[in-house]
């Protein structure tokens, strides 16, 4: 919607005031706007057009024709809004992305009351999300969100939106969801990894070797197992998902410090960490994070790391 | 190229049956190769829906619609008109469903759809083809429904529902908006489907007439009284004087110098002498019949209706000789209103010129008959007198009154008279007029209808072109113009009871009756009473729906609001229409579709809700006592209260040997609102 | 529901830190239905089985399935006998009151169906002599998930047979350490009481149909299963029976737990062991947390 910027400016207050950032929404009349689309406009041409033509030929069922039409269309008005009506939005997970590139927010929709058919779901400028929800049931949405830099990016206005049954209205909602996407840190390439313990011998960490580790044996997989330790091959040949044992490596526990980074800014020294964190993911070597305020201990795995990268995306709010 | 076909798959047979049933009105009028070219669209549509052909390209379709044009003119000669126009729009309405692809031409073609259906009404008005249009306009909506409706798996069916859902609520609206929209003037003038040509009256009479027209059941219109029917005797429909007689043939005729405002009066414009006699009389409190008369379409100007008529409303005049006269032909149904008041016709005069008129007979017609009039004119001084001789003459000699009456020779009147003596309502009208004339009397002859059969249903009465009549008038000094039917004297059962009664007792018998096909209504049975329900909803669709224009609908605003206003008819549209959204609001939002939840179910998602709204949103799969854990871990302060709470609502909801009662649920809603003290 | 209490602490002493499976197990048990362990050797599987059985005081038999395993090994086999000269059956291991059939995905498609049918009918027909099993009769059966070389794994409509399918997983480090310092467990298992004989057993099964399920709940049940069959994320949904078998031990559950009446927790309690093996998820997709899942989304009170 182009306009000028005072009143775009009120506008935004406006709805701001209207609509509140909630963590649950259920759409109903106060939130829902209903208006034409241009087929709408274009039924009811055709309608006036029936009327003047049962005018002329003094007929009156082309008028009844043109006057069901006018109905339909009102009629279509409740439906259109009910469509939307009682639709119950609630935050659900979130994937956090790197600054620069796209998290997404997973938006849970439950249809209390009825069902709620083609239903469209989108950011300002982003593409549009179709989904139908069925009475009683939930569905859940993931939707992208571009993450311009570190920290918590709160989620836009969602724009909710219908045009069930008949096309000849939409009705639409500003649903500001009390969400937000964490950003993690861009990685920035340092020499130098800011590690205690471990190793004395730092290189061998950034060059891949995984030769140290000595497999052991097979268990069921777990939620948050490092995918990388799974048994592919024999899941390919059908025996399930299963974690690869490997015996703790040698080299003892890691802990990535923030205090060794001193005198670079804030948002370098997280990049470096962000950048440490990822080289010593691969190497299944426990490492621990410590920052003003938080120190998570030393651990492998997918979890472990996306809970370090949060921390990183977080802070210094944790 | 491949082309997406983005109308889902479950819409496409909507589609296509939106497309054939809107056309078929018009295939069945329209010409062959229309036909033809809807089934090959749907061949071509079917065999590239089911992957055996790619969609036509721009060339072919081109070359189609070319074709349709070129076929249209080839047919009708022109490309604009009714007939061709029609012809065209359903030509192209089936060459845009076979370019349907995106959603939007799926629109263009459902609102072409409305088009089509809209000119079906052009040529059709029954209430059985505005049934029909209201199933096309159903399909079409369900196409709507489903063009909009994007999931791949959605039914068919779901969307017919939706629809015909949709469609009814939309009903009622449309009749509040059909009955308070106000009417406005043509702007411009149009007419479709000039001649329908009828059997009815001619504007002339001469031997054999009327007896062809005996031989019809169709109807001739239909009359509503108002108040209470004049008896079977005394209906007597008139619809033409004829005043002038060559020898044979009786036409109509009004006396040579006479201006068209002097003899007919146009309501609104000035009132004749004549008129306003009569009219004045008409005030003085005269008992009158009030009745509403829809014509079939005869092509005709005049109308019918007992004497004297007074037009109320319809677009007629009343002239002299005490008919009415419609402003145009009478190409459709026509109706009107009229108070008929038969006492003030001696008020109508007799001029010098229209008494020559109503005495001329040809020099050469009927010697013997003047004979025998000029003696009746010795023997009895007065008019009523020589009448009264003429109808004895009639009843005394040996008349019969017959359907198939023999040929007539050169001079029908003698020959009639003193040799055939059998004939129809026709041969005694003619004859006793040419007699009346003879004796010095001023007479004509008026024919129209006699009788009608009464539609119990409707209290409504039918008169068929087999009650078609003729009779006598004579004018007699202080009483005016006098009704006098010569074939009352010989027939009367055919005046009191009707044609059919009439032949049934005659000698030729009732297997006339079957070969004419005249035994209707009251001959008993399911098939009489389903035909009479027929005609009387026939008969309500023709006078409510079709008859209500602009006057009719100010009349009934009249009734309705008091007053019509243009303020009060909106205040009446917008309350309406308001009430009945306001009714459907009620009806779609409030409703749920399956069983209504319970109290016991309700007390449990107020809490989940409470909970979700204060705190971290709740799934749903919680049971109450994982929702109480829920509770007791965000607010550690309340886990006491949600604990009994929990609890009590578990035993209460999932113990089938102890079923909530209204304390138990009381004291559950207690608890609650303890515990939502505890949850800030 | 004391004779519960106490079967639990005896199977208890020799199945460590399990109390959710042996929970189950008996569950199982009550129900009157077969179980599935599914886990790597040396888990205890064999130890929980004939602890059961010991504390039922059952008949128990023991068969290690193998890849040249006929049907007669396990049904038995009619075998004519020179002295009477007649035909006699020799009945295989199947008739016994607990069988401990290990490593079923190790026999022949034609051999695991055997078995299957035994345990579906209760009964068992030999040249054309039907015979019936003992009262009560359970088969617990293993599998290895993870050594699949040249096993034949169960198809999805035979698991169906099963009621349950658990896995007990390694045990916590400090169950480990008790375990290690307990000695020998065979030897223990030997020395536990019978607390209820087989007729106990029949009758306890007996008290777990009239365990009361409130129409509420009922329908909770159906909304599940309804849930299984429109997800899209499984191939198909849960089959009327397999909702029989859930409601059967929920009932049994919430008898274990000591009430007269179903609750939903005992339905989702025995949820993923009933559901999880009775469905496949669509590629990609895994059926714990999927099953798992649904807890969550549908409403345990109809809303």
């Amino acid at each position: 919607m182009l306009m000028p910027a005072p009143i775009r400016n009120l506008y935004e207050r406006w709805l701001a005031r209207r609509l509140p950032p909630a963590r649950q929404v259920v759409l109903d009349q106060r939130r829902i706007f209903i208006f034409p689309t241009g087929y709408g406009f274009f039924y009811l041409l055709v309608s006036a057009l029936l009327f003047i033509g049962g005018i002329n030929y003094e007929n009156n069922l082309i008028l009844a024709l043109a006057f069901l039409l006018a109905s339909l269309f009102m009629v279509a008005i409740l439906h259109t809004f009910r469509n939307l009506s009682a639709l119950g939005m609630r935050n659900g997970d979130s994937e956090s992305g790197f600054a620069g590139e796209e998290g997404a927010l997973e938006i849970v929709l439950f249809a209390q009351r009825r069902d709620h058919h083609c239903v469209w779901l989108r950011w300002p400028d982003q593409d549009a999300q179709q989904i139908s929800i069925r009475r009683g049931e939930e569905e859940s949405l993931w939707l992208n969100l571009p993450l311009p830099e570190r920290g918590r990016v709160t989620a836009p206005r969602l724009r909710v939106e219908s045009r069930f049954p008949l096309g000849l209205l939409r009705s639409w909602s500003y649903v500001s969801m009390d969400h937000y996407c964490l950003a993690w840190p861009r990685p920035q390439e340092s020499p130098d990894c800011p590690a205690d313990g471990g190793k004395e011998n730092q290189q061998s960490f950034s060059s891949g070797q995984t030769g140290n580790d000595e497999f052991q044996g097979l268990r069921n997989y777990t939620a948050g197992d490092s995918l990388r330790r799974v048994d592919w091959k024999g899941y390919a040949r059908g025996r399930g998902l299963n974690t690869k044992q490997f015996e703790e490596p040698v080299g003892g526990r890691l802990w990535l410090r923030w205090d060794r980074l001193q005198g670079l800014g804030e948002e370098q020294r997280l990049s470096i960490l962000c950048y440490w964190i990822l080289q010593l993911d691969p190497q299944r070597q426990p490492y621990g994070l410590e920052l003003p305020g938080l120190t998570l201990a030393p651990d492998t795995g997918d979890v472990h790391r996306w809970r370090l990268l949060d921390a990183l995306a977080s802070y210094p709010d944790f | 190229m491949a082309r997406i076909y983005q109308v889902p798959s479950h819409t496409r047979l909507w589609l296509a049956l939106a497309v054939v049933l809107c056309s078929i009105p018009q295939l069945v009028k329209g010409v062959l190769w229309q036909t033809g070219l809807l089934a090959l669209v749907i061949l071509i549509r079917w065999l590239v829906d089911h992957q055996r052909l790619t969609l036509p390209g721009r060339i072919v379709r081109s070359l189609l619609l070319i074709g349709a044009v070129g076929l249209t003119f080839f047919s009708f000669g022109r490309l604009y008109g009714p007939e061709a126009g029609v012809a065209l729009l359903v030509s192209l309405f089936a060459l845009k469903y076979l370019e349907v692809v995106q959603q939007r031409d799926a629109y263009v073609v459902i609102v072409l759809g409305y088009f089509v259906c809209a000119t079906a009404l052009l040529f059709s008005q029954t209430l059985g083809m505005f049934l029909y249009v209201l199933l096309c306009m159903m399909v079409l909506t369900t196409c709507l429904v489903g063009i909009n409706h994007s999931d791949t798996r959605a039914s068919g069916w779901v969307h017919g529902k939706r629809a015909a859902m949709m469609t009814l609520q939309a009903i009622p609206m449309m009749v509040v908006l059909f009955l308070l929209v106000p009417r406005v003037a043509p702007l411009w003038n149009m007419q479709v489907g000039g001649d329908k040509a009828r059997t009815g009256m001619s504007d002339s009479m001469s031997p054999g007439q009327i007896s062809e027209l005996s031989e019809s059941a169709e109807l001739a219109f239909r009359v509503d009284f108002e108040g209470e029917m004049p008896s079977r005797g005394q209906r007597y429909w008139r619809g033409l004087t004829l005043s002038h007689y060559d020898g044979r043939t009786w036409q109509q005729a009004i006396p040579q110098g006479i201006p068209e405002s002097q003899y007919l009066y146009r309501p609104g414009n000035n009132k004749p002498d004549w008129y306003q006699r009569i009219a004045e009389q008409r005030e003085s409190g005269l008992p009158g019949y009030r009745y509403q008369v829809i014509a079939e379409p005869t092509q005709r100007r005049w109308l019918f209706s007992l004497d004297v008529p007074f037009p109320i409303y319809g677009d007629v005049a009343l002239a002299k000789d005490m008919r009415l006269v419609a402003n145009r032909p009478v190409s459709e149904r026509f109706a009107y209103r009229v108070e008929s008041v038969p006492a003030v016709a001696e008020e109508i005069d007799l001029t010098r010129l229209e008494r020559q008129l109503m005495l001329s007979i040809p020099e050469d017609a009927g010697v013997k008959a003047r004979g025998l009039a000029q003696q009746w004119r010795l023997e009895s001084p007065s008019a009523e007198g020589i009448a009264q001789r003429a109808l004895q003459y009639f009843r005394e000699q040996p008349f019969h009154y017959t359907l198939r009456p023999p040929r007539l020779a050169m001079d029908p009147v003698d020959d009639f008279l003193f040799r055939t003596r059998r004939g129809f309502c026709e041969h005694y009208a003619s004859s006793f007029t040419f007699l009346m004339r003879a004796a010095g009397v001023p007479a004509r002859v008026v024919v129209g209808y006699q009788g009608g059969e009464r539609n119990e249903l409707g209290s409504h009465l039918l008169v068929r072109q087999y009650d078609a009549h003729a009779w006598s008038e004579i004018w007699l000094e202080n009483k005016g113009w006098t009704r006098v039917d010569p074939t009352a004297a010989v027939a009367p059962e055919r005046i009191e009871f009707g044609l059919r009664e009439a032949l049934e007792n005659s000698e030729e018998g009732s297997d006339l009756l079957d070969d004419l096909g005249l035994r209707r209504f009251s001959d008993g049975g399911v098939l009489a009473l389903v035909s009479q329900w027929m005609d009387y909803v026939d008969f309500r669709w023709q006078t409510w729906v079709l008859g209500y224009d602009s006057v009719f609908q100010s009349e009934f605003l009249g009734d309705l609001l008091g007053a019509v206003s243009p303020t009060r008819i909106a205040i009446a549209l917008i309350v309406s229409v308001g009430v009945l959204m306001g009714l459907y609001a009620l009806f779609l939002l409030w409703r749920t579709g399956k069983a209504k939840q319970t109290l016991m179910e309700r007390e449990y998602w107020r809490l989940h809700q409470r909970a979700s709204e204060r705190g971290r949103p709740l799934v749903v799969g919680l049971s109450p006592m994982q929702l109480c854990d829920a509770i007791s871990e965000q607010w550690p302060q309340a886990a006491g209260a949600a604990q009994s709470w929990a609890k009590y609502y578990q035993k209460l909801h999932y113990d089938p040997a102890s079923p909530p009662n209204k304390q138990q649920r009381r004291h559950l809603r207690r608890l609650r609102n303890r515990l939502y003290k505890l949850l800030d | 529901m004391q004779a519960l209490d106490k079967v639990l602490a005896q199977v208890g002493r020799v199945v460590l830190g399990k109390e959710e499976q042996l929970k189950l197990a008996l569950t199982c048990m009550l129900a009157n239905g077969h179980l599935l362990i599914e886990d790597l050797p040396g888990m205890g599987k064999t130890t929980l089985a004939h602890a059961l059985a010991r504390v039922f005081k059952l008949e128990y038999r023991r068969v290690q399935f193998t890849s040249d395993m006929l049907p007669a090994d396990i049904l038995g086999v009619s075998v004519f006998d020179p002295a009477t000269q007649q035909f006699s059956l020799r009945e295989g291991p199947v008739f016994t009151q607990l069988l401990l059939a290990d490593e079923i995905n190790r026999a022949t498609p034609k051999t695991q169906s055997a078995l299957l049918e035994a345990m579906e009918e209760r009964q068992v027909t030999l040249d054309g002599v039907t015979r019936d099993l003992p009262q009560p009769f359970f088969v617990v059966a293993t599998q290895n998930p993870v050594d699949q070389a040249g096993t034949f794994v169960l198809p999805e409509s035979q698991l169906d047979r099963f009621l349950m399918r658990i896995s007990l997983g390694y045990p916590a480090p400090e169950v480990e350490l008790q375990l290690l310092a307990g000695g020998d467990l065979r030897e223990q298992v030997r020395e536990l009481q019978a607390v209820i004989n087989s007729e106990g057993l029949i009758k306890l099964s007996r008290v777990v149909g009239k365990v009361r399920a409130s129409h509420e709940l009922l329908d909770y049940v159906q909304r599940l299963l309804d849930a299984t069959r429109s997800d899209d994320r499984f191939v198909s949904g849960l089959s009327p029976r397999a909702g029989l078998g859930l409601l059967k031990a929920a009932r049994a559950w919430a008898l274990i737990s000591g009430r007269d009446y179903v609750l939903p927790e005992d339905v989702q309690a025995v949820w993923p062991s009933v559901a999880e093996h009775r469905l496949s998820a669509r590629q990609g997709g895994s059926v714990a947390a999927t099953t798992q899942s649904l807890l969550q989304s549908v409403p345990v009170i109809r809303r």
